[in-house]
């Protein structure tokens, strides 16, 4: 209970922060200061957002469906914030009062497998807010990105098995823990072993969470603002919150299966460290999220579908016959050992 | 706990399969069945079967219903009026099933609580994803091989179904605003010709074919 706290705070803290830093990022990206007017250096922005998300008027359109209306925004939440408590965010940790705990909140046999099904959930925020609105630019938007989200659920999940052949386990603390090689760098899945799936996983990902260049359930030159066109208030704020924090936990997710997770040089001497390597590499994928949304343009959303199932789709296959056959002569060259030890033949 | 657990998600599951049959507006309908297909999931992962849970709402919840909603909300469909019930004769027949299945359903709750020496703090990994794995490459590889042959079936086919007759040459760039239609589709009359017409409308394109007047496709059937 304590944990669930914890990590929400931390990673509402995060996602607010995480806001500031995208508008300061692309106003010095494109040669401007941004917001930094409110606190020292702008700091205390989130805030004065909040605020005013909660201060405004709460518009509901006419003809809208109004219980639909109102769901849509608690799905897109709900199910972005019910994946963190499968993320590991640290070793095991010795505290003087409590005793040992393990840094994370709930620890399962089918961790990945429970993201991707929340994760596939949360489209039904987004589709019916576009249905419910009433309004031709919020369905265009609402049926775009159940699409797209359709399509890169495949690329994804597949990309995911690489991974999963590797480590034998759908448990998220597993994985991490398998990936502890020499100084906490070596045994990252990203290097030499999964460099394909990796980035096959980041490109569907960005897709995934409607983020540029992949935002077309939102494209403003055409579709107004897309799906959430109609929302107003702290409504949109709801989606507003769901996106970022959709953002974080895919960069959590890629963190854990490809960069190892809280492994760092000196993780075994001080737990503590892991904590922070975790929140670095998640603040990197950060990073480069905002830095994608400052130098890419748009994609058609043909090129977007064709992209997606005759691009990614066959590359996320390779990887998987290439993992397995990998993973099978690695075996099979073990069994060789095996059968020249017991019995003296073959080799 | 776990029988607090049980009925809450029973309760939800039972309230939202009424709900489903009783909503007119089907996207209501839709919705409720994904909430009774999330609190099945949430039954499955108290049964200690967390694969099966989790298959569930990754297959039924996140990829059929989506499709579902999709297809609700692209044909747009109305609230349905509410007919007459035909079928007045098959009332008592329903009864007496939902007796019956009500009855089984007691009679095994009784006998089960009833019996003595029932297991109940065995702990089976039978639900656990690698015994599921291991059974299905092993036990029931042939079962599995079928199935997926069978999907692999199903997905041909509608492949086939869905570019029958539709497929343009390469060289045909499609252009917002323009229609480009095979000739056959504009004229039954001529035998299958698949040369694109290119044309803003459908009336233009019958200019360009000097087949003003001629008979749809649509309109015959």
């Amino acid at each position: 209970m304590i944990g669930i706290l914890v990590a929400f705070t931390v990673v509402m803290t995060m996602v607010a922060y995480t806001v500031l830093a995208e508008r300061r990022v692309l106003g010095f990206i494109q040669g401007r200061l941004g917001p930094n007017r409110v606190g020292p250096g702008g700091l205390l922005q989130p805030f004065a957002d909040l605020l005013k998300f909660i201060l405004k008027e709460d518009i509901v359109p006419d003809k809208s469906t109004r219980f639909v209306y109102f769901l849509a925004p608690v799905i897109a939440t709900t199910a972005a914030l019910m994946t963190i408590v499968v993320y590991p965010f640290g070793p095991e940790i010795h505290l003087p009062i409590i005793g040992t705990i393990r840094l994370v909140i709930a620890r399962f046999d089918v961790g990945l497998l429970y993201v991707l099904g929340v994760t596939s959930v949360g489209v039904y925020g987004i589709a019916l807010a576009g249905w419910s609105s009433n309004n031709k630019y919020s369905l265009m938007g609402g049926l775009r990105s159940s699409a797209q989200m359709i399509s890169y659920e495949l690329a994804l999940g597949l990309a995911l098995i690489g991974v999963i052949l590797q480590s034998g386990t759908l448990d998220l603390y597993s994985i991490v823990e398998q990936q502890s090689g020499h100084l906490g760098i070596t045994g990252w899945n990203l290097i030499l072993v999964q460099p394909l799936g990796f980035v096959v996983y980041l490109i569907a990902a960005i897709a995934e969470t409607n983020r540029v260049p992949f935002d077309l359930p939102e494209a403003e030159t055409e579709l107004v603002a897309g799906f959430h066109t109609e929302y107003s208030a702290m409504k949109f704020a709801l989606f507003f919150l769901a996106e970022y924090v959709n953002m974080f936990t895919v960069s959590m997710l890629a963190t854990t299966l490809f960069l190892g997770g809280w492994n760092g040089p000196f993780v075994h001497q001080l737990p503590w460290l892991g904590v922070f390597y975790f929140l670095g590499k998640v603040v990197f994928f950060l990073f480069f999220y905002i830095w994608l949304r400052g130098t890419l343009p748009r994609f058609r959303f043909d090129q977007l579908m064709g992209f997606g199932w005759k691009f990614l789709m066959p590359l996320a296959i390779i990887n998987i016959v290439l993992t397995a056959t990998i993973q099978w002569s690695g075996a099979f060259d073990y069994l060789g050992k095996f059968l020249k030890t017991t019995t003296g033949w073959g080799g | 706990m776990l029988g607090l657990l049980f009925i809450l998600f029973a309760g939800m599951a039972i309230g939202c399969a009424i709900s489903m049959v009783v909503q007119r507006n089907p996207l209501y309908g839709a919705i409720s069945l994904i909430g009774v297909f999330i609190s099945l999931s949430c039954l499955y992962v108290t049964l200690a079967a967390p694969f099966i849970a989790a298959v569930q709402v990754i297959v039924y919840a996140g990829a059929i219903m989506v499709l579902v909603v999709f297809v609700i909300m692209l044909l747009n469909v109305e609230d349905e009026e509410r007919q007459p019930l035909r079928l007045r004769a098959l009332v008592p027949i329903a009864i007496g099933l939902a007796a019956i299945l009500f009855a089984e359903t007691a009679f095994i709750i009784v006998f089960v609580h009833s019996s003595p020496g029932t297991p109940t703090t065995n702990i089976s990994d039978v639900g656990l994803t690698s015994s599921i794995g291991a059974g299905l490459f092993t036990t029931y590889l042939l079962p599995f091989e079928i199935t997926s042959i069978l999907l692999l079936m199903a997905v041909v086919g509608a492949m086939t179904l869905a570019r029958r007759g539709g497929l343009l040459p390469r060289n045909v760039v499609v252009v917002p605003g323009f229609q480009v239609l095979a000739k056959e589709v504009l004229d039954p009359r001529s035998t299958p010709d698949l040369t694109p017409v290119v044309a803003r409308s459908t009336e233009e394109a019958e200019e360009v074919l000097d087949i003003k007047g001629a008979p749809h496709v649509t309109e015959e059937e």
